[in-house]
């Protein structure tokens, strides 16, 4: 016998209920929708929960401080920058449907952010199929300037590859050519494992030793029993966040950071303070610094002011998130600028290829072809203490690579990157 | 390969100690009243986060390792009287999700209490060199980890086996009825049982800070493993999970050796395994979970 | 009159829903999130067959809603640019992969069945991050949504919509019919009391082994469909806390019931949605509900109504009849192997 799951009545009081729900929910957008409607607002996707809250939230203050240096001078066009921030939870999935609907709902007019790989390359998708603009300023997997690459999606971050060649040159030439690799088993250990082995073999040097660690392995010690035996000139530590700690700290303990010299592609403040000091060792590639003349530019005004602005607002130095942020919404308001429209293709055409000098050392500017920026990275040897007064200051810069010199050529990356303009 | 057998070997045998301690508190708990922790990990984290606040603030690394698990019990037992109990009568599954959902908060807490990046945590540096052992160099700190866990071992053998509580609380996980209407405070065995476990699951916390980053989500990496243990050593077996644990820890250093990719995947097909072929795993006893 | 009353829920609901391209943007919503409940909602209903209705802790099933992602990623990358393709192929994939566990999950029952649903779902969860050559690793697949191949139409975020909105009122009608069935009804039986229902002459593994099929089907058609619509495959969907989220969802609406799939599943993608747009905080607040959940409201909306509705006139054979989910039914004996 069939029985009718809700009576009249309890649909009545569920359907009763239901409404109520909604309309709790719209005075929560009451404040968007109500914004000034000659602003210009920008779509922020950051991770602000999960693994990579901390640069989720120092890419968001870089971008806050430019939003408000802009402001300040008047916006664009006359219209002041809104940025609208929403959390993609480091999820792919989600951030999509956030994208979608900072785009369809929100009216943004460019989205930027992300931190993760995978989240990137999902909103630069979604983006696309929108025709908004996407600066990613954080994730940085090579194919978003790769075989992913599109018109519309641009990338501030120096990508996998001139991480590898900005570190494994100075590497070599400082310690030697035989190389021990500790490797995370997936996507994004693999491509530094290729952008290395490229170097390598320039080099003529050996890998000694290659070892995948798989995802979730948060004992190393079975890895770095191996080290002895093959006898490198150099240990590459490849793995990125938590694994980077303990994979750090376990090599400590086991007394290998004494032993032998260690380095890698990329290290960020942020996992750096969760170190110990006597972990904290070794040669990274950087991606910009603070407190250095090499990545900020002799007497450089700008990047000074930029620094003690975030100290005072903050009250933390600025990260190499922090200059992410700061760089992306800069130019992507600058081009707006320029190109006297929000019209995405135009935007695009007035980002690329131009010049320009920011809060690094030297000069940048995205690249035509793949719409990488292109910009200067940077080795330095950890400080463990940081410095006497500075508890933050943990890099000594001792070398700058040119894009250039780091980046695959245009050559290299018209075979696989196709942007596609309208 | 022979000359990298020993440190993997022994190597195994120390990570499987930890596995083991961490294993032996979820069992405890779920032994007596059928509770899945998902929070375990939760909870050793928060243990580690308090020892390095502690240390923070000038107490000896030796305080914190035992004050931090004994403030995380306290927070236990509140756990368990207003959330856990309501659970005690219901399938197993409910305890796991509950937990679960506690785990999601504590995550959050813990970002919004110490920051979204790791804290620096580290043993004192009496322990933080290493033993030459002459076929390897191995770190102080980890047989440490070994030692504590012996004596936790030692400890709770004989608090179960010595003690007139540790006797009712035997009793009770093979006949709770039979022991309730023999007089004994059934609700008061339920949380110091879990209380017990916690603190395990605290000193575990404190030691993992030292040896592995401290972040929010430190406390998921080590859950899994742990789980992992009580099954393949055997639910309602405290001695299952001493074993379970070194197999585990074995497994996984052995398994580097030969194929590494493996390593973390061996451990779910091991469980898998475990649970097609023996449930009750290598010395499960009739239990909660039939 | 009973029969009508619910032919009307249906009916109306069904106009709702087919308004929410109109009355998302009113709620600051896009539609696609509302896509987005309509084909978890099927993810919901997959696990609601296993727990809900047959007794069994379904917490693997995030396992089948990624093979129905990465099928559907793999077949319009590799196969054919074809939007019903992509969905035929995500779901069989799924389907292989019910077929493949089915018999090793049949062999336990109770907490064993979850914990090995667990072990399997994160043997997937690995393979996906780790062969990046075929699944893109942690970096996932992006692909475009391809066309429906006979009308060359694209896809647009509200035609996905319908589309989304036929499968769901189809399959939601196909679940009913399979659960009133007297297939369904035995599910029930044998959470209620499986050693009976084999005492009855009953093969309760063939039941239970199709239940596996037909959860896999429908956990794998969401995530075809999921996949089509973020335009994305990656390894967390396979992870267990994903599965987690399918049983909270079930239990947020009521399992053992027809509606509270579709219940659940609006409250978490939409609440989440909402917020984390207002606080990032987001988190604590999905966990107390999970909390909550599990202490107060086991019974879950709908199954809450049905409670309330029966309130004080029960017999005997109402209690049999009800399908929905006694959380205090006791822990029988003999239940665990």
């Amino acid at each position: 016998m069939s029985r009718p799951v809700l009576s009249r009545r309890s649909f009545v009081t569920l359907a009763g209920a239901g409404s109520a729900a909604a309309a709790f929910g719209i005075p929560a957008y009451i404040p968007r929708i109500g914004e000034a409607a000659e602003s210009i607002k920008i779509g922020l996707l950051e991770p602000y929960t999960g693994v990579y809250a901390g640069p989720a939230e120092n890419e968001t203050h870089g971008f806050e401080m430019a939003a408000d240096a802009w402001n300040k001078r008047g916006g664009i066009m006359g219209r002041k920058i809104e940025l609208v921030k929403e959390d993609e939870q480091n999820d792919p999935g989600v951030a999509a449907q956030k994208a979608r609907k900072l785009v369809n709902q929100d009216k943004v007019l460019a989205l930027v952010g992300t931190v993760s790989s995978g989240v990137s390359l999902s909103v630069a998708g979604v983006a696309n199929s929108l025709g908004t603009l996407f600066i990613d300023s954080g994730g940085h997997t090579d194919d978003v300037t790769g075989k992913s690459c599109h018109w519309n999606v641009f990338r501030t971050c120096h990508s996998t590859w001139m991480e590898t060649h900005a570190t494994g040159y100075s590497l070599a030439k400082r310690f030697g050519k035989r190389w021990f690799l500790i490797t995370p088993d997936y996507a994004y250990g693999h491509s530094l494992e290729t952008g290395f082995k490229d170097v390598i073999a320039r080099v003529n040097g050996t890998i000694v030793g290659d070892e995948l660690t798989p995802l979730g392995t948060t004992d190393f010690s079975s890895y770095l029993t191996k080290i002895d035996a093959a006898k490198p000139d150099v240990v590459l530590v490849l793995v990125q966040g938590d694994d980077y700690t303990n994979c750090l700290k376990q090599m400590n303990q086991f007394g290998l950071l004494k032993k032998y010299p260690v380095g890698g592609p990329q290290v960020e403040l942020e996992p750096l303070y969760g170190l110990p000091p006597e972990a904290r060792q070794g040669y990274w590639g950087i991606e910009w610094y603070y407190k250095s003349d090499k990545t900020l530019g002799k007497g450089n005004k700008l990047a000074h002011e930029f620094v003690a602005n975030t100290i005072k607002r903050y009250g933390k130095p600025p990260t190499a998130r922090n200059a992410f942020g700061y760089v992306t919404l800069d130019r992507l308001a600058q081009a707006m600028s320029d190109a006297k429209s929000t019209d995405p293709v135009k935007v695009a055409r007035a980002i690329e290829g131009v010049h320009f000098n920011s809060i690094f050392n030297g000069s940048g500017y995205y690249r035509k072809e793949d719409h990488q920026l292109m910009w200067p990275m940077w080795v330095a040897k950890i400080r463990p203490d940081g410095s006497p007064g500075d508890k933050y200051d943990l890099f000594d810069v001792t070398d700058i690579a040119a894009a250039e010199a780091i980046e695959q050529t245009v050559a290299q990356k018209e075979q696989v990157c196709k942007l596609g303009y309208p | 390969m022979i000359h990298d057998l020993g440190p993997q070997l022994f190597n195994g045998l120390v990570l499987g100690a930890f596995y083991a301690i961490v294993a032996i508190g979820l069992s405890l708990i779920m032994n007596l009243t059928g509770t899945i922790n998902m929070a375990h990990g939760s909870f050793m984290t928060l243990a580690g986060y308090l020892a390095y606040s502690l240390v923070l603030r000038g107490t000896s690394f030796w305080f914190a390792l035992i004050a931090a698990p004994l403030i995380v019990v306290v927070v236990g037992i509140v756990v368990e009287r207003t959330l856990v109990r309501p659970l005690y009568k219901r399938e197993p599954f409910y305890s796991l999700l509950m937990t679960f959902g506690l785990s999601l908060i504590a995550e959050e807490v813990y970002r919004l209490i110490w920051g979204p990046n790791g804290v620096p945590f580290s043993p004192p540096a009496s322990l933080n060199g290493a033993l030459s052992l002459g076929f390897m160099s191995f770190p102080t700190f980890r047989i440490f980890i070994a030692v504590v866990l012996v004596v936790a071992i030692v400890a709770l053998a004989l608090f179960l086996t010595r003690t007139r509580f540790g006797l009712r609380l035997r009793a009770a996980v093979q006949d709770t009825e039979m022991i309730a209407a023999l007089g004994t405070n059934t609700q008061l065995l339920y949380a110091v049982n879990f209380g017990l476990g916690i603190f395990l699951a605290g000193i575990a916390g404190v030691l993992a800070g030292g040896m592995l980053g401290l972040s929010p989500t430190s406390g998921n990496a080590l859950l899994m493993p742990a789980f992992v243990t009580v099954i393949i050593g055997g639910m309602g077996s405290l001695f299952g999970s001493i074993v379970g644990g070194l197999l585990i820890g074995l497994a996984i250093s052995l398994t580097t050796l030969f194929i590494p990719a493996a390593s973390e995947v061996s451990m779910y097909v091991l469980m898998a395994v475990v649970l097609l072929v023996r449930p009750r795993g290598l010395f499960g006893e009739e239990g909660i979970f039939g | 009159m009973t029969a009508r009353s619910e032919l009307l829920v249906g009916v109306v609901a069904v106009a709702l829903l087919a308004c929410a391209p109109f009355l998302s943007p009113v709620v600051h919503l896009d539609v696609s999130i509302v896509s987005e409940v309509l084909v978890t909602a099927l993810a919901v209903m997959s696990v609601n067959l296993l727990l809900g209705y047959t007794g069994l802790p379904a917490f693997g099933n995030a396992a089948y809603f990624g093979l129905g992602a990465y099928g559907a990623a793999l077949s319009v990358k590799y196969f054919a640019a074809d939007f019903v393709v992509a969905v035929l192929i995500g779901t069989l994939a799924a389907v292989a992969g019910g077929l493949i566990l089915g018999p090793f999950l049949l062999r336990r029952r109770g907490i064993y069945f979850g914990l090995l649903s667990i072990a399997f779902g994160q043997v997937f969860y690995f393979i996906a991050y780790r062969y990046t050559d075929v699944t893109g690793g942690e970096d996932g697949m992006n692909f475009p949504r391809p066309p429906v191949g006979l009308v060359h139409v694209a896809i647009t975020e509200t035609a996905f919509y319908y589309l989304a909105l036929v499968v769901f009122v189809v399959c939601l009608i196909a679940f009913r019919t399979v659960v009133r069935s007297p297939f369904g009804r035995t599910l029930i039986a044998i959470r209620q009391n499986e050693a009976r229902v084999r005492y009855l002459g009953l093969n309760t593994d063939r039941f239970i082994f199709v239940a596996l099929l037909i959860s896999a089907t429908m956990a794998g058609l969401s995530g075809a469909l999921f996949g089509l619509l973020i335009n994305f495959a990656y390894p967390l969907e396979l992870d267990w806390h994903q599965s987690g989220y399918f049983v909270l969802m079930m239990i947020l609406g009521g399992g053992g019931t027809v509606w509270g799939s579709l219940v659940g599943s609006f409250i978490y993608v939409i609440g989440k949605d909402i917020i984390s747009t207002i606080t990032p905080l987001w988190q604590i607040f999905l966990g107390a509900l999970f909390v909550a959940c599990v202490l107060g409201f086991p019974r879950g909306i709908v199954g809450s109504l049905q409670a309330l509705r029966r309130g004080g006139s029960q017999t005997a054979a109402d209690e049999a009849a009800n399908a929905a989910f006694d959380p205090n039914a006791p822990v029988e004996a003999g239940r665990g192997v």
